[in-house]
């Protein structure tokens, strides 16, 4: 009796984390249609956002928020308000920040890592990071998300990103959520709010 | 008399080559005597803050930025990590006394000479007590004087609210780094400027407020 009673309650703690289902060959090919066509459609997106560092040794997660401008082909703007101001514009192969007033460029052609994690922050917007050639992708769904797990397959860029967990909302098929686990298991989560899909975004705002 | 004047001529050189080359950090403060035997800088002492500050690093005309985490994780160790503003960790490391224990930095900052300056500024910004070998005063500052290996440090605290305002580490001859802090509070820094003199390295921190 006591045994069966474990073996239920094992089931039931099972069930609760087995929310996250695989998803099937059919549901990886139908998902991955409908998030390129959505990307494919989506010419600026604009989106408030709220980061959560999270480290095993500190009491809470560090929180900052901002907001964060794209518009293709390639420019991408994040924007720190909260609590300080810090901007990063990703334009032209070219990395300018802005931090509290203090300008500095860099010449991404020059860093390769970089230019890594430049595409794994525009592909975690637009959601275009399907590319089997940089990464082991699994997929998974539960009730409200369809979610993708990118392992890198480049060791310069493993040694930064263990794993990136993406998840995207079903009903717009774009990512509402991004979770960047370093090697050491601490992550960075990301979640995307009040997102407006091809709003006009002048160019000038991603001058730094 | 000729031979006398070389002599004089040559003592009083040296006297002022020797005044000329002491460290003016106390210099026309009164000497007093020492209170206490030690000094504890209150600024990353609880266990129970996370420290969490912007920081803005100035090197050789260089700019960049990232966050600063500070953790008192036991009794006597800090964890001190540093992270860009997405959240990567740069690097990560533990101070106890005077052990210094690198658990992670990216292979791009992984080089001797720049460790070992993080290493220095670190291990001087968490250090919790001071042992006091001599005591300074003028009409601003109690300035108490600490012997750190073969060089020392100077702890300034505001006479009017007993606030740690400035730590100087130097030699017997040169000041090198030069560490501010404001406090509201006194138990916490709102802002840190550390400032190096014998290279073009300067940190500047300030605390977010979550």
């Amino acid at each position: 009796m006591k045994n069966s009673l474990l073996i239920f309650m094992m089931f039931l703690s099972f069930g609760v984390f087995s929310q996250e289902q695989k998803m099937s060959e059919s549901e990886i090919t139908a998902f991955k249609n409908s998030v390129n066509a959505t990307a494919k459609n989506t010419k600026t997106l604009s989106t408030d956002f709220t980061q959560l560092k999270h480290m095993d040794f500190l009491s809470k997660d560090i929180e900052t928020s901002g907001k964060m401008n794209f518009k293709t082909p390639n420019m991408l703007q994040w924007q720190y308000v909260k609590p300080y101001q810090y901007s990063i514009v990703f334009k032209n192969n070219k990395i300018f920040i802005n931090d509290a007033g203090k300008k500095n460029n860099i010449d991404k052609g020059n860093s390769k890592m970089f230019d890594k994690l430049n595409k794994l922050i525009v592909g975690s917007v637009n959601g275009n990071m399907f590319d089997e050639n940089e990464f082991t992708i699994s997929y998974f769904k539960t009730k409200d998300f369809n979610i993708t797990k990118l392992l890198p397959k480049d060791a310069a860029l493993k040694k930064y990103v263990k794993q990136m967990e993406l998840y995207f909302d079903k009903t717009g098929n774009t990512v509402s959520q991004a979770k960047m686990i370093e090697p050491s298991n601490d992550y960075t989560k990301i979640i995307f709010k009040n997102k407006i899909i091809n709003a006009k975004i002048d160019d000038s705002i991603f001058n730094n | 008399m000729q031979k006398l004047m070389i002599r004089f001529s040559i003592i009083s050189l040296f006297l002022l080559l020797f005044s000329s080359c002491a460290v003016k950090t106390v210099e026309g403060y009164d000497k007093k005597e020492v209170t206490s035997e030690i000094f504890k800088s209150p600024y990353f002492s609880d266990k129970n803050e996370d420290y969490v500050y912007k920081a803005s690093i100035s090197v050789y005309g260089n700019n960049f930025g990232g966050i600063f985490i500070v953790k008192k994780t036991n009794e006597t160790t800090h964890r001190a990590v540093f992270t860009t503003e997405f959240g990567n960790t740069l690097f990560d490391f533990e101070i106890s006394g005077n052990d210094f224990k690198v658990n992670h930095i990216i292979e791009e900052l992984d080089r001797k000479i720049l460790i070992n300056t993080l290493k220095r500024d670190f291990m001087l910004l968490l250090k919790e007590n001071f042992q006091v070998s001599e005591q300074f005063e003028n009409e601003m500052f109690k300035v108490y004087k600490s012997p750190d290996n073969k060089r020392f440090n100077y702890i300034f605290v505001n006479k009017s609210d007993e606030k740690l305002s400035k730590l100087v580490h130097a030699t017997n001859s040169k000041e090198k780094i030069n560490i501010e802090y404001l406090s509201e509070n006194n138990t916490l820094a709102d802002k840190i400027i550390i400032q190096h003199h014998n290279i073009k390295l300067r940190i500047e921190l300030n605390k977010l407020i979550n």
